[in-house]
């Protein structure tokens, strides 16, 4: 740096205006905003990179109760409790392993580094609610799910389910029922569309409830309206074949099952 | 056969009261999202105003940047100082609205809603002072200047993102000015610009992508700002040599050249 200082003996390629001395202050400036400005931003990466690890054996677990609540599709309906059933204690797993996350995020910075945690809570909301539905029929709430999984649900230390993240994730359970809905008719089973279609059909009205904006929710939302139709086409295929097990006397519904269908739809439809 | 049956029972019993308690929950779910939703438009709202107030600065400053030295310039970056003092008290607005005295969390949550009209006023701050001292602001001036009154309360965290996108859309503003200088006759500060933002394109350059993903964008604004700085330079070296120990003539053809550039409208 020193060395510009003398302009006599400058090379001719130098610029012959300005003075030497006074560019390389002004340039030096540069290098003393930006340099440690760059050294915070490379620091910062380190932090996001340090919590990305930290949730790596959170998103294991999640990846293998979404493998093991997979299974549904494939077994027999007797079996489908025990399925939801063992998924939730898979994610119970995840309870003491937000710790190591937490403890990463420098306090009240929780939102700062969420972007690292959010998907991932949205995936996990997503099984619960879904194990839950298969196991009480019923919409597990926001705090249900935030005990599932060992976070808070409000602002306090350590990961936080926020309302948005649990609205999504649900919506994602949501989104899996419609092939559920398929899956059981083939395996014969006729009253699971019908607890699908009545569930799906109330959360939906829930939605409809809140005042969206234009973001991922009010997107994730408007899909709703076409798992809700595809779960309803299903009961309407088996109501035209006599097959909805409400509609229908209950006690015949097994033997429509066996016998031809198309005797029924007069009556039924 | 059994499951079908014994799947059947929760419907009939289930079905009315299940909906009733989701009009309950889901209640508590729109209160709190409408909260949310207000206090994000209350930021965006305070966010634009901190950005029309920052390209005013601006504006400001273009119209006497090129008079270094005379009482115009100092009353110029007088009142500038002013228009950046009442930036700030937007950011005391901005501080209330950021910090729930009731939710630790709060900050973090709702500042990036902020960050657009956070970027123009680095991006106003830092040219003038560029203008006063001809250096580059760093961060932490920033940071002292977005404080009150009491030596330890931060209106706003000014984060590194904030920081260096605010400064690559000061290359824009540089360039304006280099432009601006020439055809005032004066040929030694798009030298200095030049070799200006040329450094801070090569630190700009250093960064990688997925450090900084909207920084991208900007690199190609900042080059293209950059070759038209070139280009002044380029000009103005070849009319040194032709018109040498003639400034007169020089100012007057440097006038005349830059015509072109300054017809360009000003985005900021």
């Amino acid at each position: 740096m020193a060395t510009g200082a003398q302009s006599g003996g400058l090379p001719s390629d130098a610029v012959p205006i300005s003075s030497g001395t006074l560019r390389e202050t002004r340039l030096s400036s540069v290098d003393r905003a930006l340099g440690s400005v760059i050294a915070s931003l490379e620091k910062e990466q380190e932090l996001k990179k340090a919590i990305r690890e930290a949730m790596e054996p959170i998103e294991d677990i999640s990846r293998r109760a979404a493998s093991t609540l997979n299974d549904i599709h494939s077994v027999h309906g007797m079996d489908h409790r025990a399925i939801a059933q063992r998924t939730l204690d898979l994610i119970e797993q995840v309870r003491p392993l937000w710790t190591g996350v937490s403890t990463l995020i420098p306090a009240g910075e929780f939102y700062r580094y969420s972007f690292a945690v959010g998907p991932t809570l949205r995936t996990l909301t997503q099984l619960v609610a879904y194990a839950i539905f298969i196991i009480q029929d019923a919409l597990a709430p926001s705090h249900d799910v935030a005990r599932h999984l060992g976070v808070q649900e409000d602002s306090a230390d350590g990961v936080i389910l926020t309302a948005d993240d649990y609205l999504q994730g649900v919506i994602g359970a949501i989104n899996e029922l419609p092939r559920l809905s398929v899956n059981a008719v083939t395996a014969g089973n006729y009253h699971l569309p019908l607890r699908i279609a009545s569930f799906v059909n109330d959360v939906f009205a829930s939605y409809s409830q809140l005042n969206l904006r234009n973001d991922v929710l009010r997107r994730k939302f408007d899909s709703l309206k076409y798992d809700l139709k595809k779960c309803e086409d299903v009961i309407y295929d088996l109501t035209l074949r006599g097959l909805n097990p409400r509609s229908a006397d209950v006690s015949s519904a097994p033997v429509s099952r066996t016998s031809a269908p198309l005797g029924n739809t007069g009556s039924s439809a | 056969m059994a499951d079908v049956i014994m799947e059947a029972a929760p419907i009939a019993e289930a079905g009315p009261s299940r909906r009733d308690q989701l009009v309950d929950t889901f209640t508590s779910y729109r209160q709190q999202l409408d909260l949310e939703n207000e206090r994000r438009e209350r930021l965006i709202i305070l966010s634009r105003s901190i950005t029309q107030q920052s390209k005013k600065v601006i504006f400001h400053l273009h119209r006497c940047a090129t008079l270094p030295g005379t009482p115009a310039f100092d009353k110029n970056i007088q009142t500038a100082r002013t228009m950046v003092q009442k930036i700030v008290e937007s950011f005391a607005q901005v501080s209330a609205e950021l910090r729930d005295t009731s939710d630790a969390e709060s900050y973090w949550r709702w500042y990036r809603n902020i960050s657009p009209g956070l970027e123009e006023f680095i991006e106003s701050i830092s040219f003038l002072h560029y203008l006063e001292h001809r250096q580059l602001i760093t961060c932490q001036e920033i940071q002292n200047t977005l404080k009150e009154e009491g030596p330890d309360d931060t209106l706003v965290v000014v984060t590194p993102d904030d920081f260096i996108l605010g400064i690559s859309d000061l290359t824009g503003e540089l360039m304006r000015f280099a432009t601006n200088a020439l055809s005032t006759g004066d040929a030694e500060t798009p030298q200095e610009i030049c070799a200006f933002v040329r450094n801070i394109k090569t630190y700009f350059d250093g960064i990688p992508t997925h450090h900084l993903r909207q920084l991208s964008k900007k690199q190609e604004e900042t080059t293209r700002s950059l070759m038209k700085i070139e280009k002044l330079c380029y000009e103005t070296q070849l009319r040194s040599i032709e018109y040498d120990g003639r400034r007169d003539v020089l100012a007057q053809m440097s006038r005349r050249d830059v015509e072109g550039y300054r017809d360009q409208p000003i985005e900021v």
